[in-house]
């Protein structure tokens, strides 16, 4: 059984007045996330990532296609039982102190009130605001915020934790914490799905990454599969490139884009590499340096945005 | 019952702001001038209410003083009904939408409840907040003339219920205008102009509207506009009439409950069919 599913998943809102402009948010998005892996939905912004999400919680309502949570297919209240959401911009009543978030939204979330205290606790041990405990929301800072809520998102103990961009606004110190609470969840069995578009982030943690842009699902697989697509490399030269040469090198290599004197190609093969200087070459293009760039998720992530936003 | 805690916690929320306190104060005040003003002159004719010594009336018999009590009860749940629609939908406007609100809604909508749930619990929370408010300044009240003029009016007390359920049927309106614009500012405005703009002039249309125009379709559709919306104006002479120790009408409080039911129904339905 898959923690989540989702099968020709697309998403159109309707907005303005009466309804009448449609904005696609997802088309066709199918995936699969094994129970017990961290998987993150990668993709730039207004992609779709939470939309996907919203519909996973029926915050949304799907416009075609079908998904299942937890083996039942939704809609179904059941399911929210068993998963923690911490949303994008989420905001608590800001009247309540930070245990009296986690005391108000756990007894919604079903959690017995006898149990309650122990685990708010722990969890804000966890997740380090034990300190301000007692201090109003209004008056915490983004990244306490954005711990409460993560807290918020664990407290009634869930199978499935659905966290959008966990780590905005938090420091460094709390990103690492952050990454290790989710790495001691995936040990103790839980299904993590993360929405990000901060790349760094999510190839330290993931099983499984997917790469959606505008709707569209690009590519799914393991952070290695993702990287290994090729080597990119970053050739200086003087000036900028001819846009037909552009074009004839694109025709052959992944991906190449120019920011400033650098030219970032990514290639499969050494003789790929060496096919971009030859057509450089030939068109008078002067090479200041050529230089091996480590391929990481973020350099594939953007290869396959920008490869999609001129093909 | 999750229904339950969302009651318990608006209360909370609603304890945390300012507005209600604003009624809570002048309630205070009221009574307080009752308590210190309020008295009352024997003689041998009878008994009378003062105030500050002044009597409200020539002295009276028993059974009259309980009439002449009941009389001033009235006129303060008046001088209430018109706070409590003031001040208790801007005080409470805001649970609605706030609960509403991008950020807030996620959370809430996350758990395992219904939306209608979470429409209803707030909904009920905010009501609940109002009659506490009302029992307050109702039982006071009722408390300072039954011990200084010994008249203990039990109509009045239980006009409490009665105010609250003709709030309930207000705060129906206010809802719907919450639900449907997601803002405090806009869910006030209706409520408020439904009240004075159009509850008002229905009631009294045989004398006003009516003679606009002499047209059969024209008045009908004020009758039947009256009977599709909370009675307001209906339901508040009636609680008056009751603690006045005087008749009242029955089918104002029912059909304000379908109405407002009916309206509770059509909100909770938007709110269903919306994509947050
Ligand atoms: N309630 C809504 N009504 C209309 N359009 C919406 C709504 N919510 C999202 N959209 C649109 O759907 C598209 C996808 O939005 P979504 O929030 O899913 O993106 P995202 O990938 O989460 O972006 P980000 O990284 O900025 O959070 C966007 O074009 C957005 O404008
Ligand atoms: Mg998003």
């Amino acid at each position: 059984m898959f923690a989540i599913e989702s099968d020709a998943l697309s998403k159109v809102y309707k907005s303005g007045v009466f309804r009448r402009q449609e904005v696609p948010a997802l088309t066709g998005f199918s995936i699969q996330v094994e129970t017990g892996q961290i998987f993150s939905l990668l993709g730039p912004n207004g992609a779709g990532k939470t939309t996907f999400i919203k519909m996973l919680l029926s915050l949304a309502a799907p416009t075609s296609g079908s998904a299942s949570v937890l083996g039942r297919r939704l809609p179904d209240v059941r399911v929210r039982e068993k998963v923690g959401y911490l949303p994008e911009n989420h905001r608590y009543p800001g009247y309540l102190t930070g245990e009296q978030v986690l005391r108000y939204f756990g007894a919604l979330g079903g959690a017995p009130s006898g149990a309650l205290p122990a685990r708010i606790s722990s969890l804000m041990e966890l997740v380090g605001i034990s300190q301000w405990r007692k201090m109003k929301v209004k008056k915490y800072s983004k990244g306490m915020m954005q711990r409460l809520g993560l807290a918020q998102a664990l407290i009634n103990d869930p199978e499935i934790i659905f966290l959008d961009e966990p780590t905005d606004g938090v420091d460094p110190v709390g990103r690492k914490e952050i990454r290790e609470i989710l790495r001691d969840l995936k040990r103790r069995g839980k299904t993590i799905f993360l929405n990000s578009h901060l790349l760094s982030e999510v190839e330290l943690v993931s099983d499984r990454v997917a790469v959606l842009d505008k709707g569209h699902l690009l590519k799914v697989g393991t952070v290695d599969e993702l990287t290994a697509t090729g080597q990119a490399y970053v050739i200086g030269i003087t000036g900028t490139l001819p846009e037909p040469v552009t074009v004839a090198a694109r025709a052959f290599v992944i991906a190449l884009s120019q920011q400033g004197e650098n030219v970032t190609a990514e290639c499969r093969t050494t003789a790929e590499l060496n096919r971009v200087i030859d057509l450089l070459r030939r068109n008078n293009v002067e090479i200041t340096s050529v230089t091996r760039a480590r391929s990481t998720l973020e350099d594939s992530f953007i290869s396959l945005i920008t490869g999609e936003a001129h093909p | 019952m999750k229904i339950i805690t969302l009651i318990r916690w608006t209360v909370r929320e609603l304890a945390a702001k300012a507005t209600l306190y604003v009624l809570a104060g002048i309630s205070t005040l009221m009574l307080l001038f009752a308590a210190l003003a309020m008295g009352t002159d024997s003689t041998s004719d009878g008994t009378t209410i003062t105030f500050f010594g002044k009597p409200a009336s020539p002295p009276v018999t028993h059974e009259a003083l309980a009439d002449l009590a009941g009389k001033i009860e009235a006129g303060f749940a008046g001088g209430l009904f018109l706070g409590i629609v003031v001040f208790g939908v801007f005080g409470t406007a805001g649970v609605i939408t706030d609960a509403l609100e991008k950020g807030t809604v996620d959370l809430y909508l996350s758990k395992p409840i219904a939306r209608w749930e979470l429409l209803l619990g707030k909904y009920l929370g905010s009501v609940a907040a109002i009659f506490l408010n009302i029992l307050y300044f109702i039982g006071g009240l009722w408390l300072i003339v039954g011990a200084k003029v010994g008249v203990w009016n039990i109509p009045f007390l239980l006009s409490s219920f009665l105010l609250t359920y003709v709030f309930a049927a207000l705060y129906a309106i206010v809802t719907f205008f919450g639900v449907v614009s997601r803002n405090m500012a806009i869910a006030i405005i209706g409520g408020i102009l439904y009240f004075m703009l159009i509850a008002g002039p229905l009631e009294g249309r045989q004398t006003g509207l009516y003679l606009l125009s002499e047209s059969g379709v024209y008045r009908g559709i004020l009758d039947g506009l009256y009977y599709i919306f909370p009675q307001i104006p209906a339901m508040e002479s009636g609680a008056i009439h009751l603690i006045s120790g005087e008749q009242a009408q029955v089918t104002p409080f029912v059909q304000s409950f379908l109405s407002g039911g009916g309206i509770l129904g059509v909100a909770a339905w938007l709110l269903q069919r919306r994509d947050f």
